[in-house]
C-alpha cells in the first residue's frame, strides 16, 4: 500500500469513526427532547423528532455503505479490521436508539389529552435521564476508546431497569385505580420499554467498544463455556 | 639599478597584495551580507558582486520581512479580538474547509453530544450560503439544544465576497439562553399579572351585578359569599405584591441577629393548624445548638411560613421533614416533603412571580403565585443560597443557605 492510499485509508477509518459520533450526538439531543414532548404533550416537538429520524437513517445507510467500502477495497486487519467492525455495530445500536425514540414521539401523539399522575410522570422523567445519560457514556467509551468505562456500562444500566419495573407497578397501581383508561396505560408501559431498551443498546454499544480495544466479547466467555462442557462431556452415539 | 628595480617591484607586489586583500574582504563581506538577507528571508539567492548590491538586496529583504511580521502581527490581533469574544467565529473559504476558528467556536468541533448537532448545523448552514441555496443568501436561525443542560443558539452564516466571486463564508454562534429566558418571563409576567388581578376583578364585578337581580335570598346569600371569596383572593393578591415591593426595597442596616431556632418555631406555629387539618406530619429535626444570623425576623419567618406553607398544601396527606444544620459555616434550613414534586422543565421558574408550574395548580389550593418570589428575594437580601430539588410524584427539598454570625461578634 502506498504512503498516499496509506493516509486516505487511515483518513477514511477516521471520517467513520467522526461520523458514527455526530450521528451519536444527533439521537443522543433526541433522547431529552422526546421525554420533553412526551411530559408536556408537544405534538409540535414530537412531529420534528419524528422526522428527524429520516436524517438519521440516511446517515446511518451512508455509514453503513462506507464501512463496506473500505472493507471490500481496503481489507482492512486486526485493529482497523475490528474498528470496522465495531462501527457497523455501533451504526445499528445508533440507528435502532433513535427509532425508539421515534416510537416515543409517536406514543405522544397516541395519549394526547391523557394526565398521569406524578408519581409515573416523575418515573419517565428519571427513566428519560437514565437513558440519556447510559447513551451518553457509551458514545464517550466509544470515542475514547475507555474499555473500563464500556464495561461498567452494564452494571450502570442496572439503575435504569430498576425504574423500569418502578414505572410498570406504578402504571399497575394507576390502572387499578382506573386513573387512566388500558390503551394509555399501555402505550404507558410501552414508552418505559423503550427507554429500557435503550440503555440495552448502550450495553451493547459498550460490548462492541470493548471488543474494538481488547478484542473480547461476553459471547466468547460462553463459547468458551459450551467447549468446556463439550469436551468433559462428548456427545454419545445411539 | 636592480636595487631600484627591487623597490619598484617590492612597491608593485604591496599594491597587488592590498588591492588583492581588499578585494578578498569585498567579496567576503558580500557573501556575509547575502547569507544574512537569506537567514532573514529563509530564500537562497544568485551570491551578489558587490557589498553595495548585497547591502541593497539586505534592505529589500528587510522591508518585506518588516510588512510580513505587520501583517502577522495584526493577523494575532484579529486573533485575539476573535478569541476575546464570547461568540463562535468561524470561516471557511470557497470549498467549505475551514479556515479560522476563535476559540470559543472550537468546541463546537468534533463534539460528541449536543456540540455534534451544532456541528452538523453549521456545515448545513455554511454549505447552504456557499451554494447559494439559501433566500438573501443568508442564514439565521435558533437552535434549541436539549443537552441537558438545555440551551438556545443563535446561528448565523453568510457569505463571503471578492470582486465578483464567494471567496468563502462566516459562521457566528452566540449562547442566547440567557436572552431567551429572560424574554419568556418577561411575556409570560405580563400575561400572568393580568391574568390574575382581571380574573377575581371580573368574578366580582359578575357576582355582585347577579346579586342586585336576583330575588331568592338563599342564591343571594351564596352569592355573597362567594363575593367574599374573590375578594379575598384579591386582598390576597394586593397584599402579597405589596409585601414583596417591602422586601424589595428593605433596609438590610436594620437587620438584628436572631435565632434561626425560633424563627422556625414561628413558623411552624403558624402552619401547625394547616397541616393538622390536612393530616401532614411535620418533623423537626434541629439539634440543640443554636444557629444564629443576621436578618429581620418578620421577613425570614414569611420565608419559612411559605416554604412550610407551599409543603403543606401540595404533600396530601404526606410528611413534612425539617432540618436544621451548620454546612461550612452557613446555618442551611432544608424543608423536604413527600408531595406531588415539580416537573423538572419547570424547576427554574418557580420563582418567578405568578409562575404557576399548571394552570390552578395552586389556585386551587389559594396560592397568589408571589410565595416563593417572595422567599427568594428575602434570602437574597439575607445574602444566603436557596435551592430546591423535586422529583415528580416523590416530593421537594427546599434549601436555604444563610451566612452564620457568631455570638461573640454581636
Amino acid at each position: 500500500m502506498t504512503e498516499e492510499l496509506r493516509k486516505s485509508y487511515h483518513d477514511e477509518l477516521e471520517s467513520i469513526r467522526e461520523m458514527i459520533v455526530r450521528m451519536a450526538g444527533l439521537v443522543g439531543e433526541k433522547i431529552p427532547q422526546g421525554t420533553e414532548a412526551f411530559l408536556a404533550g408537544d405534538l409540535a416537538q414530537a412531529q420534528r423528532i419524528i422526522e428527524d429520524d429520516d436524517v438519521i437513517d440516511a446517515m446511518s445507510v451512508e455509514l453503513e455503505e462506507r464501512c463496506y467500502q473500505v472493507l471490500a477495497l481496503q481489507q482492512p486487519m486486526a485493529s482497523d479490521l475490528r474498528a470496522i467492525t465495531t462501527a457497523l455495530w455501533m451504526n445499528a445500536e445508533i440507528e435502532r436508539s433513535g427509532d425508539l425514540m421515534a416510537n416515543i414521539a409517536q406514543a405522544t401523539r397516541r395519549v394526547y389529552g391523557s394526565s398521569f399522575t406524578p408519581v409515573i410522570r416523575g418515573l419517565i422523567a428519571q427513566m428519560g435521564d437514565e437513558a440519556s445519560r447510559l447513551f451518553r457514556l457509551a458514545i464517550d467509551s466509544y470515542a475514547e476508546g475507555n474499555s473500563g468505562l464500556a464495561v461498567a456500562l452494564d452494571d450502570i444500566d442496572d439503575r435504569l431497569d430498576e425504574l423500569h419495573l418502578d414505572a410498570i407497578a406504578a402504571i399497575f397501581e394507576s390502572n387499578r385505580e382506573q386513573v387512566f383508561d388500558l390503551q394509555v396505560g399501555v402505550q404507558l408501559a410501552l414508552v418505559c420499554r423503550f427507554y429500557e431498551r435503550i440503555g440495552d443498546h448502550a450495553v451493547n454499544m459498550g460490548e462492541r467498544v470493548r471488543y474494538m480495544v481488547d478484542g473480547w466479547l461476553p459471547e466468547h466467555s460462553g463459547a468458551l463455556r459450551a467447549q468446556a462442557r463439550a469436551s468433559t462431556n462428548p456427545p454419545t452415539s445411539t | 639599478m636592480d636595487a631600484l628595480a627591487l623597490v619598484a617591484l617590492a612597491g608593485l607586489v604591496t599594491v597587488l597584495g592590498v588591492l588583492f586583500v581588499g578585494l578578498r574582504q569585498r567579496q567576503r563581506v558580500s557573501q556575509r551580507l547575502d547569507r544574512l538577507a537569506n537567514r532573514i528571508s529563509g530564500a537562497p539567492s544568485l551570491a551578489s558582486r558587490s557589498p553595495s548590491r548585497a547591502v541593497g538586496r539586505l534592505e529589500q529583504v528587510l522591508e518585506a520581512h518588516e510588512a510580513r511580521q505587520q501583517e502577522d502581527e495584526k493577523q494575532q490581533r484579529y486573533e485575539q479580538v476573535l478569541d476575546a469574544l464570547d461568540v463562535g467565529v468561524v470561516l471557511v473559504d470557497a470549498k467549505g474547509e475551514i479556515t479560522f476558528a476563535n476559540s470559543s467556536a472550537t468546541w463546537f468541533q468534533d463534539g460528541r453530544h449536543s456540540e455534534a448537532v451544532v456541528a452538523q448545523k453549521l456545515q448545513d448552514s455554511l454549505d447552504a450560503v456557499l451554494e447559494g441555496s439559501v433566500t438573501e443568501q443568508q442564514v439565521a436561525e435558533n437552535l434549541v439544544l436539549f443537552g441537558p443542560p438545555k440551551r438556545t443558539l443563535s446561528l448565523f452564516a453568510k457569505p463571503l465576497f471578492t470582486a465578483d466571486s464567494i471567496s468563502g463564508a462566516i459562521a457566528v454562534i452566540r449562547d442566547v439562553t440567557e436572552l431567551e429566558q429572560t424574554n419568556t418571563v418577561r411575556r409570560d409576567f405580563v400575561t400572568n399579572i393580568s391574568h390574575e388581578l382581571r380574573t377575581p376583578i371580573g368574578a366580582v364585578s359578575l357576582l355582585a351585578e347577579t346579586l342586585i337581580d336576583e330575588q331568592d335570598l338563599e342564591v343571594q346569600d351564596s352569592l355573597a359569599k362567594r363575593l367574599i371569596v374573590e375578594a379575598e383572593r384579591l386582598t390576597n393578591t394586593v397584599n402579597d405584591l405589596l409585601e414583596l415591593s417591602e422586601i424589595e426595597h428593605s433596609n438590610t442596616s436594620e437587620y438584628q441577629p436572631l435565632s434561626l431556632h425560633k424563627v422556625v418555631a414561628s413558623a411552624h406555629d403558624r402552619v401547625r393548624a394547616a397541616a393538622s387539618q390536612m393530616g401532614v406530619v411535620i418533623e423537626i429535626t434541629a439539634g440543640d445548638k443554636d444557629y444564629l444570623v443576621c436578618g429581620d425576623r418578620r421577613q425570614l419567618t414569611s420565608a419559612v411560613f411559605n416554604l412550610f406553607d407551599n409543603a403543606v398544601k401540595f404533600s396530601d396527606g404526606g410528611m413534612i421533614s425539617v432540618s436544621l444544620r451548620d454546612e461550612h459555616g452557613r446555618a442551611t434550613l432544608a424543608i423536604a416533603d413527600t408531595g406531588i414534586g415539580i416537573p423538572r422543565r419547570d424547576l427554574d421558574r418557580i420563582f418567578e412571580r405568578f409562575y404557576r408550574v399548571e394552570r390552578g395548580r395552586g389556585r386551587d389550593r389559594g396560592g397568589t403565585g408571589l410565595g416563593l418570589a417572595m422567599v427568594s428575594h428575602i434570602v437574597s437580601n439575607h445574602q444566603g443560597h436557596l435551592k430546591v430539588n423535586s422529583i415528580e410524584g416523590e416530593g421537594s427539598t427546599f434549601t436555604i443557605e444563610l451566612p452564620l454570625v457568631s455570638p461573640q461578634a454581636i
